[in-house]
């Protein structure tokens, strides 16, 4: 085996940033081992297939299929000879090719959702009907995207109030989405019960500081739920980074009666996150220019009083 | 004078001497304001939370109604929720009267929802009783 071999193998073979690339790709609709023959040939560059499946310890027959479905996608290209040997387009024209067929795929299932409703509209029901079904409803959704569709879902419903319960760590793995957006343009009335660190206020820019308590419980890190006006709320089960996240939507008025007084009794005991330390000891919505106003108002009606008084015992002692 | 002039000036006598229902949490202001209105007598009722002074006026109307806006667990905010859902805010005649940090653009809100007025705090003590008469009058 030559160096150049040796510098090959061990380049795919070891733990190091192409593995953390190899993950990412995956992202973009590649297989672990399309995403590590692209790469191996964006960096190696022109290898034949043999090179390739010899390299990567991949068998031949598969890296042949993995090349054509590379091709197929539009990352690699061939190179006329004998034998042929494969190149990988750049990795920023790669990504963009990855990203473009993604978004024609959703588009094109976006086209045929209306034909299919139309279509399973025309075979009649043979079950029970759907109002006989009242049982609570529960959803098990794992993983970040399943779990964002239902957020988003439910706050484009909600109509009167949206409560949500979770740490920073929470609502930045949901930052720079939909979610967060949905949540600032919200009708309902919303509030937001978090921890605080100097990130809150960049996060909840857009969000009134009203809406926005902290939480004073430090033992609730892994805990976040949302209720949408008082009838559905997810809950995270697995609320760990490492692992894909777990939650659980439903509808049962047990559980969200439970998780809404929850909340009350939190957000009652919480302070706005502009608050003070002075501000919070006068009272979660009473501020400390507040206070000075009804201060000030008594003053007045006071020194009115007292004034009128001394008129009136004036004349009394005058008679 | 007419007879009609007479009956008006009569019925704006009336109007002098108002029911007036404070909804405030801040007992100094509830007690002290009852004094001064009184002293001008009018007929004065206390609530120091929401939810007593929402039962009040669901029971009584009254000439017209002082309404804190920043109260504990039934604030202000929730009495005038719960009439306009029940579409009885506008058959009263609702005073905002507030200390809160409220924008010009809320308390536009508040008015169009169904809220006659609203005075700041902290408000001169005739300024806040001429504008109970005028209001009353409205």
């Amino acid at each position: 085996m030559t160096v150049t071999e040796t510098v090959e193998e061990g380049l795919f073979q070891t733990e190091n940033p192409i593995h953390e690339l190899n993950r990412m790709l995956v992202r973009y609709d590649l297989t672990p081992n399309q995403a590590k023959v692209y790469l191996f040939l964006s960096k190696i560059g022109v290898k034949t297939a043999s090179e390739i499946s010899k390299a990567l310890k991949i068998p031949r027959t598969e890296t042949y299929h993995l090349l054509s479905t590379l091709q197929q996608k539009g990352v690699i290209f061939s190179v006329f000879g004998k034998p042929t040997k494969f190149n990988a387009v750049g990795l920023e024209e790669s990504l963009e090719i990855l990203l473009n067929n993604e978004k024609n795929r959703i588009n094109e299932l976006d086209a045929g959702k209306a034909s299919l409703i139309k279509l399973w509209n025309i075979i009649p029901k043979y079950g029970e009907n759907e109002d006989t079904v009242q049982d609570n409803k529960f959803q098990s959704l794992q993983g970040r995207n399943s779990i964002l569709v239902k957020l988003e879902q439910m706050i484009k419903e909600s109509k009167e109030n949206i409560l949500v319960l979770g740490t920073e760590a929470d609502f930045k793995r949901f930052y720079f989405t939909e979610f967060t957006e949905l949540l600032n343009k919200t009708k309902s009335e919303l509030r937001i019960l978090t921890d605080h660190t100097p990130d809150t206020p960049h996060i909840f820019e857009s969000v009134s500081s009203k809406k926005v308590k902290k939480i004073e419980d430090k033992n609730r890190e892994d805990f976040c739920f949302i209720i949408k006006d008082d009838s559905e709320v997810i809950f995270f089960i697995s609320n760990n980074k490492v692992k894909d996240t777990l939650a659980v939507w439903t509808d049962s008025q047990a559980f969200v009666t439970t998780l809404r007084s929850l909340f009350s009794l939190m957000w009652k005991k919480s302070h706005h996150i502009d608050e003070t330390d002075a501000e919070s000891l006068l009272g979660s919505e009473i501020t400390y220019e507040h206070r000075l106003r009804e201060i000030e108002q008594e003053k007045m009606i006071l020194s009115y009083l007292q004034e009128n008084f001394k008129i009136l015992e004036t004349g009394d002692n005058k008679k | 004078m007419s007879k009609t002039d007479k009956l008006k000036n009569s019925q704006k006598e009336e109007l002098k001497n108002l029911d007036i229902l404070i909804i405030d949490d801040n007992e100094q202001i509830t007690k002290m304001l009852t004094t001064f209105l009184e002293l001008k007598e009018h007929k004065c009722t206390i609530a120091n939370d929401g939810k007593e002074g929402l039962s009040i006026i669901k029971e009584k109307r009254h000439d017209v109604v002082l309404l804190d806006l920043a109260m504990p667990e039934f604030d202000g905010y929730s009495v005038i929720k719960d009439l306009e859902e029940n579409n009885e805010l506008k058959d009263h005649k609702i005073i905002v009267f507030t200390a809160s940090t409220i924008t010009q653009e809320e308390l536009d809100e508040l008015v169009t929802r169904g809220v006659t007025s609203y005075i700041l705090k902290p408000i001169d003590i005739d300024i806040l009783h001429s504008k109970l008469i005028e209001i009353a009058n409205l």
